[in-house]
């Protein structure tokens, strides 16, 4: 395909939506165009997350065999063209939605479980009580009228609440990219008309935090503050996050 | 504090399971690594592959050839050039395409086309959750596209149809369609804040 404007093709080719030809045709464009290439990998990263929405679970003879064929094959070594991976700073906005999935890993897997209760002796006690609120948040994670609502954080990161009015809880999930400047420490609160309920303290440095919060659902709002280590009774404005629930 | 602030739960630190660090893990040979990575994305691979195929033999089939490839090739993935998972998704959709723009697999598809099975593996409700932040997000952003646009992105991305197809399925003129999917996909861009640039 001959033209002046193979470039307009750059939505199609970010599809897989042209033929042989033109993406070769595209391919070589590329080569000579340096915003082109930048564009592309925006589109494309773009394209990809509408795969976000695909999600469906495999079948799990699928994995053992996917297991076995990688046992036996061999890798290729790494592109001879030389890359210099300058260190790049991090790319907060697609971390936020990492931020969230590592929020929810670390809260619902027993292995990295770290209550605030871990200062009392009896692990035994500490891990039963991580097991149950595992147990707990996966249920409300899992009920079938689940909302979930984000908001970004000053300073970066994520608040999302997801919560179920069938069962009357809610689970507030924090990532933040840095903990609050001056040695503050994070604090949740339901709000519920003018009236604010603290739903817990986070500890100083601490940037993330998975908390069920029981009736959340009649609640108009979660916020999120910056507050002396301990947390306050009523919260420091102006808030770091809020999430509007109604 | 109070009651509820006994219960708080948290990281101290994140564990290093973002898969950019477990893809560069797969490229030095972590049999261990990619087993992690399998999990993390085979979910959406799987589910994009059969968003595309319909056939759940083929998508089993294809998601195979997909997940080898990332194994395979694992060190050509290029970190300046995009994510991780971005990567690992290109070439499952590729694959995905390629299959579906196969003759025979279209006539196979036909005769195909129906519900499978969804198993759901107790320990991916977390997935599952995570999967439903973004799916909201996507599907929000879609919402905000022009109809044009959202049909020629969706009928080519979901469908795989090539964008002379889409032309003719929508009875429009293919600068238009090219016009379309990449102002499209620069609005969703813009919407999801994808970035490659901090």
């Amino acid at each position: 395909m001959i033209t002046t404007d193979i470039h307009a093709l750059v939505g199609a080719y970010a599809l897989d939506a042209v033929d042989d030809l033109e993406r070769a045709a595209f391919e070589r464009h590329l080569r000579d165009c340096e915003s082109c290439r930048t564009e592309l990998d925006e589109l494309r990263e773009t394209a990809a997350r509408l795969a976000d929405s695909t999600w469906s679970v495999p079948p799990p003879r699928l994995r053992t065999s996917v297991l076995a064929a990688v046992a036996q094959t061999r890798q290729v070594p790494p592109a001879p063209a030389v890359v210099t991976p300058a260190a790049r700073p991090a790319r907060r906005r697609w971390l936020v939605a990492a931020a969230a999935a590592v929020v929810l890993a670390g809260g619902t897997g027993t292995a990295v479980y770290q209550v605030q209760e871990q200062r009392v002796r009896d692990k035994t006690a500490i891990a039963a009580a991580a097991a149950r609120q595992e147990a707990r948040t996966r249920d409300i994670l899992a009920a079938p009228d689940l909302v979930v609502r984000t908001a970004p954080m000053i300073g970066g990161g994520k608040v999302t609440v997801a919560q179920s009015t069938a069962r009357n809880a809610g689970v507030i999930l924090l990532g933040a990219d840095a903990a609050p400047a001056g040695g503050k420490v994070f604090q949740l609160w339901t709000i519920r008309g003018t009236a604010p309920t603290s739903a817990g303290a986070l500890r100083v440095g601490q940037t993330s935090a998975v908390q069920i919060v029981d009736g959340l659902p009649g609640a108009d709002m979660v916020g999120v503050t910056a507050e002396p280590p301990g947390g306050s009774k009523t919260p420091t404005v102006p808030l770091v996050s809020q999430v509007p629930l109604v | 504090m109070t009651e509820r602030a006994r219960n708080l739960s948290a990281v101290p630190e994140p564990p290093p399971t973002d898969a950019g660090t477990l893809l560069r893990e797969v490229a030095q040979g972590d049999e261990k690594a990619f087993t992690r990575l399998y999990d993390m994305v085979a979910p959406r691979v799987y589910g994009l592959i059969r968003r595309v195929l319909r056939d759940p033999a083929q998508t089993e089939e294809v998601t195979q050839e997909v997940m080898v490839e990332v194994w395979r090739t694992a060190a050509r993935f290029d970190t300046s050039r995009g994510s991780a998972t971005s990567w690992i998704f290109t070439i499952a959709h590729r694959r995905a395409v390629d299959r579906v723009r196969s003759e025979q697999s279209a006539a196979d598809r036909v005769m195909k086309v129906g519900v499978g099975q969804v198993e759901i593996p107790h320990d991916e409700v977390v997935d599952e959750v995570t999967g439903r932040l973004e799916r909201q997000q996507v599907r929000r952003c879609l919402d905000d596209l022009t109809g044009l646009q959202r049909q020629a992105v969706t009928l080519a991305y979901y469908q795989g149809h090539s964008y002379r197809e889409v032309a003719e399925l929508l009875s429009t003129s293919l600068p238009t369609i090219k016009t379309r999917m990449r102002d499209g996909l620069i609005r969703l861009r813009d919407c999801l804040g994808v970035e490659l640039t901090a």
